[in-house]
This record gives C-alpha cells, structure tokens and sequence, in this order.
C-alpha cells in the first residue's frame, strides 16, 4: 500500500519497485530516515551543536572561574576589540594566513606544473609528495625545529657554507613566524599540489598544442593559456588554504606554542590561550565565533572575486 | 568542476615532436626544465624526513657534536629508549585503539546514510543532505572548547570512546559525501536483479553494495585512521593523564620536557610514528588519492 502511494506522489521514480519488494526493513518507508539519523546525529552532537552552543555561550560570562554564568551580551566581544592583545593576534594572523597563501599557491603551482612533466618512472613521485600530509603536525613541529636548530640545524649549516652567519631561528621574535609559515605550507602543500595536478590534468591538450604552433613561449603559455585555464582550482586552493591556516591551531601549537614572546600568538593560538590557560572560557567563545565568521567572510570573498573574473566553479 | 576532457594520447606525441628539435644542449636543456623542479620538489617534501631518520639514529652525545648527515656510528639507542618508555607504549596503545575504533565508527555512522542518500527517495533528503556535509567546514577550533565543556559536564574526559566518538562526527560528512558518490557510481540494475530474485535489503547490502564499495570503505577507513592517529589539539584538550593519550601528545609532552634536549629520542619517536602509516599508504595510495581529491574538491 505505502509503495502505491509512493510511487503515485513521484511517478518520475524510477525505482518505485524497491520500496515493497525489499525485506522486512525494506518495506518500511522509515526505512531511509532510520539508515540516516545516525550520522545526523552524528554531526548534530559534535558539529553543530557545539557550533550554535558555543555562539550561545560566548553571550555569557563567569564573574570568577568555577561561579554561575550571567548573561552578558556582547560584551566579550565589545571587551575583545579592546583588549591589544586581539588586535595583536589579528595582525599575525593576517601576515601567517597572507604567508601561507602567497608561499603555499606559488609553490603549489610550481609543483603542480613539475609534477605534471614527470613521467614514466617519474611518477611515483606524485605518490610521494603526499608524505606531509599523512603525519600528525606534531612530527612535522618536531622535524622542522630539528632543521632550523640555530647551532645544531641543517639550515644553518647550509647557509654557513656561503659564509652567512644564520639567526637562531625559533628564539627570534621575526623569524619564528617564517618558521611557523614555512612548516605550515610544508604540511599543507601536498592536497594543494593533488588540486592543481588534478586541474592541470583536466585542461585540454590541444589549446597548447595550438599555442605551440604559433610559437608561443612557455612562459606566455603558462600566463595566457594554463594558469586561467586553472582558475577554478586556484580559487578552491585559495579557499581552502585560508580556512586551513586562519583556523589551525596544531603546527603553531606544537612547533613555538606561540612563542617567542608571542610573537606566533595567531588568533587560534590566542584562542587555545584564553580557553585553556586563563580559563576564561566565555572570553575564548567570543574569539572563535569571530574566527568562524572572519572564515566565512573571507570564503565569500574570494568566491566574489572569482565571480567577478567568470571562473566557472 | 572543469568538464573538459583528459586526452592522453595526444600528450605524448604532439611534446615528441616537439622536442624533436635541435642540439644535445637543447636537450639537455629540457631535461633540465622537466627535472630540476622535480628535484627541488623531492628536496622540500624529503628533506625533514631525512634529517630526523638521521638524528634518529645517533646517539644523544653525537647530536650534538656531530652535525652531518650521516651518523658516524649508527645506533639504534634512541629506538630502544623509546620502546622502553611506558608513556610511548601506553600512547601506542591508546592511538590504535581509538585509530581503529574511528575507522569503524564512522564507517557504521557513514554508511547506511550514504545509502539512504543515493538510492531512496524520501521526503526531506535534500534537506537532510546537506545538513550532513555543511558541517564538513566547521574547524576543530570552532567546536573545541565546547566539546571539552561538554565531556567536563558528562563525566567523559580522558577516556578514549569520547576520542572515537569526537573523530567519527567530525569524519561523518567525509565519509557520507564519498560514499555517496560512489554508490551512485553502481549501477541500479545489479540491486533490481538481486531484488527480483528474492534478496533481502540487509542481503543486497551485504552480498552486493558492500563488496563494490570495498574502494570506498577502504578510503575512508585510512582517512578516519589517519585522522586519529594524527590529530592533535583536541586530544590535548580531551585527555588529563596517560590514559587516553595518544601518540602525537605523547610526542608534544617530550618535547617539552625540560632540560637538555634528547634530540634523538625525538627523532626516534617521530619515525615511529610516521612509518607504520606511510607503510600502510603506500599500498592503497591510488585509493585514497582519488578520495581526497573528490572530497576536498566540493
């Protein structure tokens, strides 16, 4: 009976049969309600539960840690915008987030493209490149101190055979956020490098070869034909390396813990400290809303920019 | 996204006829265009690697009075001083434990979902879809005060099923938005078939659907596996003892131990976090390369 009517309310079904010829569970129309709820539930207790509760929360505030919340509105965020250290963190984080895409995007293309040339027994580098991202940022924190030591790294090393007298990499106030930057690509680059190869590999081959009969250089066809070609891919790289360095927190964590004297403190550092060193919990809500929000303005951003040149997603 | 064909069988002929040209020295010069990149891209990805396996194998006096490469008297010290460590056995323990438990939680999460989603039609399934996969962009720092507010108040801190149970719900969009695409990918008719003959749905599902989506399934347990066994911040939010700590706190924790570093010990410990993984990978690297990129790409 459910079956008919199914099948009358959507006649364009083309598997109407299924629903009454399935078995005992089969037969239910409960059936795909009851297969999905549990990653409904899933997602609704870890994501976005957690989300909207902790936006809800951030409303609130303990007079002191451990006493009942009261009801504050917004006044963790009117206090955020006028504590320094925010607007501190804020300018980091634009120099790590700007790094990271400016160093990550170059570079990604650039191993893209060299990527793309290999071949034959070459390949197996593509498998290869991929080794970053199968290890925890812990162990990336842990090699990357390792190479820049400043007595003991192999970075210093190599710049001493060209009579260049290295800084100490980690302790320095300036060049901790290279390090933190550099790392960060350094995990991140492979996903990167698998987009643009994928893109690359999608563009048709005959839009070179014409260009190469005309004689265009390589550098005209790669700034006239591949790169645009490869627009859609640049924009979701861009995207998503700007979500994954504004809202990671790991390698920064791992490899300074913000530090030297907080001059890695990027705001989801900054964040972790509020949480979970001063335990100002409510204080620390406040930050990762305006995270999350700073996150979906910037995505709208680009997609906006995207739309603007016609890159067809 | 892009639709344009990949013609392959152009590629080739159409650069061997263009490098057809010319002087040894122009060929040269090509290999070097096609090759230097590549070396340089082996430099960047291998390099960190190489230098922690070689630490790794010297001994703490020689980390620091001997900054080659090479180890001048390889030891295996550092491996054995960290096999000894209770810490890292415990860690091990912990981490395959909730590596192995998010791996089949969110495929059970995942699955009959997945399902749900690419053959029955039911009301509200657009809706509920996309209820699914949006959370895919929520980040870890978005939910982890919450969350370890919320195992405060449930009593659930320090205890790996809490770790499990975080992962899989973060994994869940993962897993349903793969699988989804590929049970699209079987063809109807072989399930109509079985569905003639007299299968059962848990039948169809478990003699047809689940041997096809063998791919998939193993996708999106490394995936879940990697996850676990990597993640880092939550799990140092979630845990307060050794007892639920896995092995990427358990590195954290000797790093910052005070005194003296024991570069080797470190380098040891990173390796052996990292090989058992990339062993597995290197299996089923064409697996998960396919799934990251559909599943990153949206």
């Amino acid at each position: 009976m459910t079956a008919t009517r199914e099948r009358t309310q959507s006649p364009q079904t083309p598997d109407g049969r299924r629903e009454y010829a399935g078995g005992p569970i089969g037969q239910s129309k409960a059936t795909p309600y009851l297969f999905s709820f549990p990653a409904i539930l899933a997602v609704s207790a870890m994501l976005a539960f957690p989300v909207l509760y902790g936006i809800w929360e951030s409303l609130y505030r303990a007079p002191e840690l451990g006493l009942p919340e009261d009801f504050v509105g917004i006044q963790n965020y009117t206090d955020m915008f006028r504590d320094p250290d925010f607007w501190n963190s804020l300018y980091r984080t634009a120099i790590f987030v700007g790094g990271c895409l400016a160093i990550g995007t170059a570079l990604g293309l650039f191993f893209a493209f060299a990527l793309f040339r290999a071949s034959g027994r070459l390949r197996f580098m593509r498998a290869a490149t991929l080794a970053p991202y199968l290890i925890s940022n812990v162990a990336a924190a842990v090699m990357f101190r390792l190479l820049f030591q400043s007595d003991l790294g192999l970075i210093n090393t190599f710049l001493a055979w060209f009579g260049v007298d290295g800084p100490s990499w980690l302790s320095d106030t300036t060049w901790a956020m290279a390090v933190v930057i550099f790392t960060q690509v350094w995990t991140d680059i492979p996903l990167t490098i698998l987009l643009l190869l994928g893109g690359l590999m999608t563009i048709d081959q005959s839009y070179l070869d014409a260009a190469l009969v005309d004689g265009a250089t390589p550098w005209q066809r790669a700034r006239h034909l591949t790169i645009p070609l490869l627009a859609p891919q640049l924009v979701i790289t861009t995207v998503w390396l700007s979500y994954s360095t504004l809202t990671g927190l790991g390698v920064v964590l791992a490899l300074t813990g913000g530090g030297p004297l907080g001059s890695t403190t990027t705001m989801a550092m900054e964040m972790y400290n509020v949480a979970f060193r001063a335990l100002r919990f409510n204080q620390a809500l406040a930050l990762a809303t305006f995270i999350l929000v700073l996150n979906a303005l910037l995505t709208l951003l680009y997609l906006k920019v995207a739309q603007k040149y016609e890159v067809e997603l | 996204m892009v639709s344009s064909t990949v013609d392959a069988t152009q590629a080739g002929p159409t650069r061997h006829i263009a490098g057809e040209s010319k002087s040894p020295l122009a060929k040269f010069g090509r290999r070097a265009v096609v090759g230097l990149p590549l070396f340089l891209l082996a430099v960047w990805t291998f390099i960190p690697f190489l230098v922690t396996i070689s630490i790794s194998f010297k001994t703490k006096f020689e980390s620091y009075a001997n900054l080659g490469l090479v180890p001048q008297d390889p030891s295996l010290s550092a491996y054995k001083e960290v096999l000894a460590d209770p810490n890292f056995l415990s860690a091990f323990l912990n981490s395959v434990i909730v590596g192995f438990g998010t791996a089949i939680l969110t495929i059970i999460i995942g699955l009959p979902a997945a399902y749900a989603f690419a053959r029955f039609r039911f009301r509200g399934r657009h809706l509920l879809l996309l209820f699914t996969l949006l959370p895919r962009l929520v980040p870890s720092i978005g939910i982890m005060v919450p969350i370890y507010r919320l195992a405060v108040a449930t009593n659930m801190l320090d205890r790996r099923l809490t770790l499990i149970i975080v992962y899989s719900g973060m994994l869940a969009p993962l897993a349903v938005w793969l699988m989804v695409g590929f049970f699209q990918q079987i063809p109807r008719d072989i399930e109509e078939a079985a569905d003639v003959d007299g299968a059962t749905l848990w039948q169809r599902l478990r003699y047809i659907v689940m041997p096809l989506a063998a791919p998939a399934l193993i996708t999106i347990a490394v995936l879940a596996f990697r996850e676990a066994w990597n993640e880092f911040t939550l799990v140092l939010v979630l845990t307060t003892t050794p007892d639920a700590r896995t092995l990427p706190f358990a590195l954290f924790k000797l790093g910052q131990s005070e005194g003296l570093s024991n570069f080797p010990a470190e380098a040891a410990f990173a390796m052996i976090t990292v090989i058992p993984f990339i062993f597995v990978y290197t299996r089923i690297e064409r697996y998960v390369v396919a799934g990251l990129t559909s599943g990153s790409g949206k």
